[in-house]
């Protein structure tokens, strides 16, 4: 498997860790996404229900960046690692956020 | 539609071409309709034909279709836009002599050319080929020719990728081709807004050919940016640190950044229009909780970073060429860097002014006003750092010169007009108008299609190893600039007087004499596109005489400009060593740039591969098939297309190597070839004395 970050070969790693981190991954997801149906199935407040399933995707988002994409605090390129992170969020916040603010605003005024 | 979905054909039967309207109803409008979906068939079967009488299949095949070079997949890119580009231009022109002709009276509301659902269409598919057919394909095509070899890296970082997102965008743009011969196309104009795009209001095919054309192109544009980004961070040739990348490069990497953010936003606003029409969801209806405002809100989110992918590429080429044109360094290097990574960041904070009149309070429209605004600071620092780069310099009046010149004057006032229209209250009065419509225009044609045309001029001895003729290259560009100073100054005017944007008739008579002008303004963008083609026909005829083998014609500083004319398909024969920031010219100032490398090794290039090719097929399919509602075709080419992944992941792929004999052998070649050539001071650069080997003394960039 490469060290995360950088192309090079981790001459402790076997193919055998890495399958296993893709399938915890895999598995991971694979029970978030069961679960936000479940929680949308089941007979719990809206309120809860939209809480469990924001919940269930921010850690789904969480899963594919470590398991998949590799994406570590720690190692060579931690730090280009957490900017990147830092300014996907920043961005997903001002989307997210402006879309709220827009979108109560106008919801305000139809009443 | 009668008669209901077959199992087999789906929605399609024998009424869906055109010519089944010109017959029944034989008019000025189904004839065009019928003319435009004859031009297709022709130029297909032409095409075919030639194809097969050059017998060019195999090499189309072998050179082409399935080579996973950037450089290649870049000319591809390109071809793709000037064909879609000529279809553009003439749906442009049609509009104009439509609304031209269009003057109606109390008695008799409607006339002109085409009928107003034609028009309507036209508008659609003009606008959506314009920006995902044309202008996308032109940046990302000039990116991926450009941008590896700028950064001394051979190949992109994922070169099968790169094949599948060319096979993406083509598919798409397939689509809309061949919405003209079978069906309708949608009338929602380019941002199909909900409800009208709902399947109360739309029920036909016609959207659903923009929503597939998206959907498919927008993810190939998305796996583009990714690969961009990656071939940046990883692939510079040693001692490329990030400030040592030509500007070209940064403006790449900002593209590459906001594709990234910003196409998923299309991805989702199209997804959920589709559920809403395939699946009977209630994202933008009237009723069941669905709110329309969402996807205007959504599609912008996306629109707006959009305007600046395609202007920001544009900008990397004029400060390219305006460097190397007037022998200068290029002034302010690092202000030019910064001003591109804000342009890049605050594009994402202001993507409300495009709906400003939409309801929202005044609190929300003047935050996104002043984000607005602030977007035009970096811009003007951009324009004053290139003037300051040809200010004393010699420049040379070449044809990007030219575009350059245009894209100064034109632009600005653009530019200009687009701060006037961040003011919310002012925007109130002309949203909506032919005000906005050529403000856009003047943005789009002297940014974006100038500055591509220029980069096209620019590089294509590179590509092609000869020059294009000066002279018709300044011809075209003029044409350009006049076309567009005739085509859209009027409608300023016109929405000033308050014409309201896709009017198919009006029935002011005062409108008529702008009208005209704005028509001859048409005329002379026709004469431009014919120009442009007749430019690449007379310099291939003249290509003995024009060939630059030596490749450095304009006396450039960046690497590129370091390989031979037609540039081989391993670009470096060794990556370079950088040190410097404009590494070819500070090796012209140390003297004898031409130096060869001590050893060569072994180079390892991917090997040729379908993989593009059949994902472009099954998604073309994939496409069609849910525009027609065929389902089994549908399912079989959407488990196709995961099921090609698969086997090309399980089999071993081995690299092809081109043996360092090989290579030894081209480069000495072309080294003595450049030892032979006699160099071209700048006062030959035009002429035939040009072979692309510049006297390194006159360098002074
Ligand atoms: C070259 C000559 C061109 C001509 C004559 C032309 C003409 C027109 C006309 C007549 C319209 C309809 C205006 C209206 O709604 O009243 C239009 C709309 C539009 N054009 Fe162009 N245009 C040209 C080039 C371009 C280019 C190069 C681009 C972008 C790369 C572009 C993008 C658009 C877009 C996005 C729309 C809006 C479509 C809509 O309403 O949804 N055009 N153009
Ligand atoms: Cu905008």
């Amino acid at each position: 498997m490469t060290k995360p970050n950088t192309g090079e070969l981790d001459p402790q790693d076997s193919a055998a860790s890495e399958i296993k981190s893709y399938a915890v991954g895999f598995v991971a997801s694979l029970l978030l996404t069961v679960g936000a149906f479940a929680a949308l199935l089941a007979d719990l407040p809206t309120t809860w229900k939209v809480v469990l399933i924001c919940v269930a995707a921010v850690l789904q988002i969480v899963t594919h960046l470590r398991n998949f994409l590799h994406l570590s605090f720690a190692g060579g390129e931690s730090e280009e690692d957490m900017l990147l992170v830092l300014f996907s969020v920043s961005l997903l916040a001002i989307m997210a956020g402006g879309t709220w603010y827009i979108m109560s605003d106008l919801a305000g005024r139809m009443h | 539609m009668s008669g209901g979905t077959s199992p087999i054909f789906g929605n399609l039967n024998w009424n869906v071409t055109p010519y089944t309207d010109a017959f029944q109803h034989p008019d000025s409008s189904t004839i065009i309709g019928a003319g435009a979906a004859s031009v297709l068939v022709l130029g297909a079967i032409a095409g075919l034909a030639l194809l097969t009488y050059m017998r060019w299949w195999g090499p189309l095949y072998r050179n082409w279709l399935t080579s996973p070079d950037a450089k290649k997949i870049g000319i591809m890119y390109i071809a793709l836009a000037l064909v879609m580009l000529t279809r553009g231009i003439i749906e442009g022109f049609v509009m104009r002599a439509h609304q031209a002709t269009a003057l109606g009276t109390l008695s008799a509301q409607e006339s002109g050319l085409v009928a107003p659902d034609h028009f309507a269409e036209l508008f659609s598919t003009h606008g959506t080929i314009m920006i995902f057919f044309v202008a996308m394909p032109l940046l990302i095509g000039l990116i991926n020719f450009v941008m590896t070899q700028q950064l001394g890296a051979r190949d992109m970082a994922f070169p099968v990728l790169n094949q599948v997102s060319l096979g993406l965008t083509a598919a798409g743009a397939a689509l809309v081709m061949i919405s003209l011969l079978v069906g309708q196309f949608g009338t929602g104009g380019w941002t199909m807004y909900p409800p009208y795009t709902g399947k109360i209001f739309s029920p036909g095919e016609g959207v659903d050919y923009w929503l597939w054309a998206i959907l498919i192109s927008g993810m190939g544009s998305t796996l583009t940016g990714m690969n961009f980004a990656v071939t940046i961070f990883k692939h510079r040739a040693p001692g490329m640190h990030l400030m040592r990348m030509p500007l070209f490069c940064w403006t790449s990497l900002c593209v590459a950044i906001m594709l990234i953010y910003a196409m998923p936003a299309l991805t989702v606003s199209s997804a959920m229009l589709a559920l809403d029409r395939y699946a009977d969801f209630h994202f933008f209806t009237n009723a069941s909780g669905g709110n329309m405002m969402n996807y205007a809100n959504i599609f912008w989110m996306f629109g707006h970073p959009e305007v600046y992918i395609l202007i920001l590429p544009a900008f990397g080429v004029f400060s390219e060429i305006s460097s190397t044109f007037s022998g200068k360094r290029l002034y302010g290097y690092t202000s030019l860097v910064i001003a591109s990574m804000s342009i890049a960041v605050i594009s994402f904070t202001v993507w409300l002014h495009h709906f400003f009149t939409m309801g929202q309070s005044a609190g929300v429209n003047i935050a996104f006003g002043i984000a607005t605004m602030i977007i035009g600071i970096p811009t003007g620092v951009k324009i004053y750092d290139w003037m300051a780069t040809m200010w004393r310099g010699r420049v040379r009046i070449t044809a990007p010169i030219v575009y350059l010149t245009g894209f100064f004057l034109l632009f600005v006032i653009g530019g200009l007009s687009g701060i006037i229209l961040a003011n919310p209250s002012i925007d109130y009065q002309v949203h909506n108008s032919t005000f906005l419509v050529a403000h856009f225009h003047n943005v789009i044609i002297p940014g974006v299609l100038y500055g591509m045309l220029a980069g096209i001029h620019y590089w294509f001895p590179k590509a092609f190893g000869f020059r294009l003729s000066e002279t018709w290259g300044r011809r075209t560009a003029l044409l350009f600039v006049g076309g567009f100073v005739f085509t859209f100054m009027p409608l300023y005017v016109l929405g000033l007087m308050g014409m309201p944007r896709r009017s198919p008739t009006f029935q002011n008579p005062d409108f008529m004499p702008w009208m005209y002008l704005a028509a001859f303004g048409g005329v002379l963008m026709m004469c431009a596109l014919a120009s442009l083609v007749w430019t690449f026909w007379a310099s291939y005829r003249n290509r003995v005489a024009l060939a630059v083998p030596g490749g450095d014609p304009w006396n450039g500083s960046t690497l590129e400009w370091s390989t031979p004319a037609p540039v081989p398909e391993w670009t470096f024969p060794c990556i370079p060593q950088v040190s410097a920031r404009h590494d070819w010219g500070e090796r012209k100032r140390a003297g004898d740039p031409w130096k060869g490398p001590a050893a060569y090794t072994d180079i390892e290039m991917p090997a040729n591969t379908v993989h593009g090719l059949l994902i472009a097929i099954a998604a073309f399919a994939l496409g069609f098939a849910m525009v027609w509602h065929i389902w089994w075709l549908a399912i079989i080419s959407i488990l196709a297309i995961p099921g090609i992944v698969v086997i090309r992941g399980l089999r071993v792929i081995e690299p092809r190597i081109i043996p360092a004999a090989e290579v030894a052998e081209a480069d000495r070649r072309f080294r003595r070839l450049v030892e032979n050539l006699p160099p071209a001071t700048r006062a030959d650069e035009e002429t035939e004395r040009n072979r692309g080997v510049p006297d390194i003394t006159e360098f002074a960039g």
